[in-house]
């Protein structure tokens, strides 16, 4: 692990567990609705401070806290046009199969690779620290993906072509 | 398999089954496809001893012009006891070339003879597309005998007089050519392709750029290979007028006299020239393929760590009895 990845991943750690305090919560507005106050942000005064923190320019991940649900968005780093396809691909892969992750939101909120919304009903569901250990372990494991992907195109495209001329003897 | 076979492998089995000594003969009537919109039928219009194998190609003009049936003729008149070329009007109809062959009449002593009458068809698409090139081979020859290479022209510029060469165009798809030009010390082969897709257009790059560099690194005594993604090269400058929408990449091999010395050697290069395009597309398909494997493993394993979060409530703890305080049974209805 990078010098500065460890700072970031527990800062970001660290954020999650504080901001992770999630009670049900009824809307206020609609009778008998119970919806993430985050997402349709009509009831202010149970919203809280949204948090970024940036490891760089390119990575960087947004907390936003309510009452009973909290979004977190991340940026995966992209330095080129491959690394940014790769991302593409794989934020998409994702998101298709959204139904199993239980906590991915189908959409990325804008400017950011790919979100999670996790609501009080999850967090009963499921073991709060083990739910931050996933979003910190999946920020790692993404970043090493990508960028294996890329050196094993690289590799692979090295290969295929010395195969091939290699032929021309 | 790494490297594309030049032979079209349907053909292959069809004849060398239809060749040995127990066959039934049997109505044919197979369409094979090939790469580069090439369509073989082989099929027995009379008797079922007889096999026609037509071939139909996109770009058959282009090779006509440079001299395919004599080559295509050299080649395949040695048999012509038993094979008979259908060319021009005589083809089946839909295709440009036509081979029929008799297998009564087949009077080939040893399976050695037989193995190469069977390669010989197989490579029907190469030989076709050979022509072109064996063209510009042999003018190479005709211009290095012409005005030898000046040993103080050490930065391989063209010679003047190279640029009023004529250039070879064969427009093997629909929009995408291969350009052969010959000169005085090399003969300069150029691939025009697009991508439909534009994660393949970005893959092309990297690969595009490994194959270039692959001979500065270690082959070296493979052709040079230079890309352009947008640039029209300066050779067929006169040819491709503009790059509409900057769609296309442009991949020129230069093959040096070390490719074209011996008849052996030139097969060869022509033999792997021609599968460059296929080879590369197919390649591109291939490592798209695994990475999708790859990312569909990848989130498999998120899932499980997605899974180990949830809180297990045990089977037994479920059914486990529970009274409320004033000791009354409380059972949940499942």
């Amino acid at each position: 692990m990078s010098q500065s990845l460890k700072p970031y991943l527990t800062a970001v750690r660290h954020s999650l567990n504080a901001a992770l305090c999630l009670e049900n919560f009824s809307s206020q507005i609609v009778e008998r609705h119970n919806y993430p106050e985050i997402e349709n942000k009509k009831t202010t005064e149970v919203l809280l401070n949204p948090m970024m923190i940036s490891r760089n320019e390119k990575e960087r991940v947004l907390i936003e806290p309510s009452i009973n649900s909290v979004r977190v968005s991340i940026k995966i780093k992209q330095s080129d046009e491959i690394e940014s396809i790769l991302v593409d691909k794989f934020t998409r892969f994702l998101n298709k199969r959204a139904e199993t992750f239980l906590i991915l939101r189908r959409v990325p909120i804008e400017g950011y690779d790919i979100s999670f919304l996790i609501t009080n009903f999850h967090n009963e569901d499921m073991l709060k620290n083990k739910l931050v250990d996933f979003i910190i372990e999946f920020m790692e494991d993404v970043d090493k993906e990508i960028s294996e992907m890329k050196l094993f195109l690289n590799a692979r495209a090295r290969f295929v072509a010395e195969a091939y001329l290699s032929t021309f003897d | 398999m790494l490297l594309l076979q030049p032979e079209n492998l349907l053909i292959q089995k069809t004849f060398s089954k239809a060749l040995s000594e127990d066959y039934i003969p049997a109505t044919l009537d197979r369409v094979i496809t090939d790469f580069d919109f090439t369509a073989y039928h082989i099929s027995t219009p009379s008797d079922k001893t007889g096999i026609l194998l037509s071939v139909g190609i996109k770009c058959w003009a282009d090779l006509i012009a440079h001299g395919t049936l004599e080559l295509l003729e050299s080649i395949y008149s040695k048999y012509s006891s038993f094979l008979q070329i259908l060319s021009d009007g005589n083809a089946e109809p839909g295709y440009n070339y036509g081979l029929y062959l008799e297998l009564g009449k087949v009077d080939l002593q040893n399976g050695e003879e037989i193995a190469t009458l069977i390669s010989d068809l197989s490579l029907l698409k190469r030989n076709c597309f050979a022509a072109p090139f064996l063209e510009a081979f042999g003018r190479y020859e005709v211009l290095a005998q012409e005005e030898p290479v000046d040993p103080n022209n050490i930065y391989g510029e063209d010679a003047p007089n190279n640029s009023k060469e004529p250039v070879i165009a064969l427009g093997y798809r629909d929009n995408e050519s291969i350009f052969i030009k010959p000169s005085n010390d090399r003969v300069t082969v150029i691939f025009s392709t697009i991508f439909n897709d534009e994660t393949d257009k970005v893959f092309s790059k990297v690969f595009l750029q490994e194959f270039s560099d692959a001979r500065k690194r270690s082959i070296q005594k493979a052709p040079q290979v230079i890309n352009s993604h947008h640039d029209i090269p300066l050779e067929i400058q006169g040819l491709e007028k503009e790059n509409s929408d900057n769609k296309k990449t442009y991949i020129t091999f230069v093959l040096f006299p070390r490719h074209l010395s011996t008849d052996e050697v030139k097969w060869n290069s022509i033999t792997q020239i021609e599968t460059f395009r296929s080879y590369f597309h197919y390649h591109i398909k291939i490592v798209k393929c695994y990475l999708h494997q790859r990312m569909r493993f990848r989130v498999q394993s998120f899932t499980k760590i997605l899974n180990r979060a949830r809180r297990d409530v045990t089977e037994e703890e479920l059914r486990s009895e529970r009274k409320t305080a004033s000791g009354r049974r409380f059972e949940q209805r499942t």
